[in-house]
């Protein structure tokens, strides 16, 4: 189970803690019950998908559920905690994730959840609806809401350059 | 037709432009220009799903809640379950080589005069290590092979375990802005193991490569935590 969890807890930490979005401590608590949840469903795998595919899927659903158990779909906060050091970023990997990360907390829980799902964690419409409760619709309206808004809170990421042929840049078949 | 709304021209990262849209698109270098930043958008979004963050998690206390659970037992020995579930070869041969590396510079730094483990005085590492004896030891058949190298992955394991919970001073001299760089440099040394894995995902040696970067990855952070004043921690680096 260690050998499981050591080459296997980056990346689910990092989906736990992308949904949890900047409150550490619930952070950290759903990721142990995620971690719980995989081993406890361990004897259920059968290997016609990678572990890691699998894990990844209880985390997302785990999340969510416990999101959901506390309340915190609706009032997640968004200041860091008093007591959490921020460092400068040393490389463009850490301060591109931290941006999106930080952009996503200002958006309204749903469409922060949607966004992270979709564009993120790479599930399907339907699949959000289903884990969410709401309708394919309903998500792909979150979605390119979210979307809006966070062009405008990762402008210096996205935008492009103003002597850039924009023409050029986006061609339009 | 008037400007695309950012929410359309959101869409139509994932969606194709009506006729009347794409007519625009043409002679609005606006929008034309909104909708690229809108592709890049989902592109940056969908690159950061390889990412890896800080851990959440450590062992020790999640090793308590498992065998709260009744998931675990104090005694079971680690390895039966990666075994059980079919990605215990690969960790076995994850095992093997690192144990193989870690043999051969041990004996590296032994025939050079060196102390075995630098911290370590030559007298006690060669009571504890003798190379000698592995060095000349003849195998008579393979099951042999296979019983000795099962043995040496088990003791090898037992001795990260023992290490990653109890090898705190290893780092100690340096400075948590040491350790920082230490750790930006090992995600990149491991995100470019990750895109290796993707090319050769059993293959051994990479393996070895990308679970002893994630290993010293998590000692690091422990010990940068450990270098902060109390009641800090890191939430990004």
């Amino acid at each position: 189970m260690r050998s499981l969890w050591t080459r296997h807890a980056p990346h689910i930490d990092t989906v736990v803690r992308r949904l949890v979005g900047p409150d550490h401590d619930v952070a950290q608590d759903v990721a142990q019950e995620v971690w719980i949840q995989i081993f406890r469903a361990l004897p259920t795998y059968r290997g016609d998908s990678k572990f890691a595919t699998w894990a990844h899927r209880i985390a997302v659903n785990r999340t969510l559920n416990a999101l959901r158990r506390i309340r915190r779909l609706s009032k997640i906060e968004v200041d860091m905690e008093d007591d959490t050091v921020a460092v400068t970023p040393d490389t463009d990997r850490s301060f591109v994730m931290a941006s999106i990360e930080e952009a996503a907390a200002r958006l309204s829980p749903g469409a922060r959840t949607v966004f992270l799902l979709h564009d993120v964690e790479g599930f399907t419409h339907e699949e959000i609806a289903a884990e969410l409760g709401i309708t394919a619709g309903g998500s792909k309206s979150q979605l390119f809401k979210a979307r809006a808004r966070l062009r405008k809170f990762l402008a210096h990421l996205v935008d492009v350059p103003e002597h850039m042929d924009v023409e050029n840049v986006a061609p339009v078949s | 037709m008037s400007h695309l709304s950012p929410e359309r021209l959101a869409a139509l990262a994932d969606e194709q432009p009506t006729a009347a849209e794409l007519a625009h698109l043409n002679v609005c270098s606006a929008c034309a220009s909104e909708r690229a930043v809108a592709d890049a958008l989902v592109s940056l979004a969908s690159e950061e799903r390889a990412s890896i963050g800080l851990p959440l998690t450590r062992w020790e206390s999640l090793s308590s809640a498992l065998q709260s659970e009744g998931l675990i037992s104090r005694t079971a020995p680690r390895i039966s379950v990666a075994r059980r579930h079919g990605s215990g070869r690969m960790w076995l041969q994850a095992a093997a080589a690192l144990l193989f590396v870690a043999g051969g510079t041990v004996l590296g730094r032994y025939t050079a005069g060196a102390a075995p483990v630098p911290g370590f005085s030559s007298s006690v590492a060669t009571r504890t290590v003798q190379p000698s004896d592995s060095q000349h030891t003849v195998f008579t058949s393979v099951d042999d092979a296979r019983a000795a190298r099962s043995k040496a992955q088990l003791v090898y394991q037992n001795a990260a375990a023992f290490l990653a919970q109890h090898d705190s001073g290893s780092g100690g001299g340096e400075s948590p802005s040491t350790m920082r760089t230490r750790l930006a440099a090992l995600d990149r040394v491991s995100h470019a193991m990750r895109e290796a894995l993707n090319d050769a995902p059993y293959d051994p040696v990479i393996n070895d490569y990308y679970l002893t970067t994630l290993g010293q990855r998590e000692a690091t952070l422990r010990q940068l935590n450990t270098a902060l004043p109390a009641g800090m921690r890191v939430s990004s680096f």
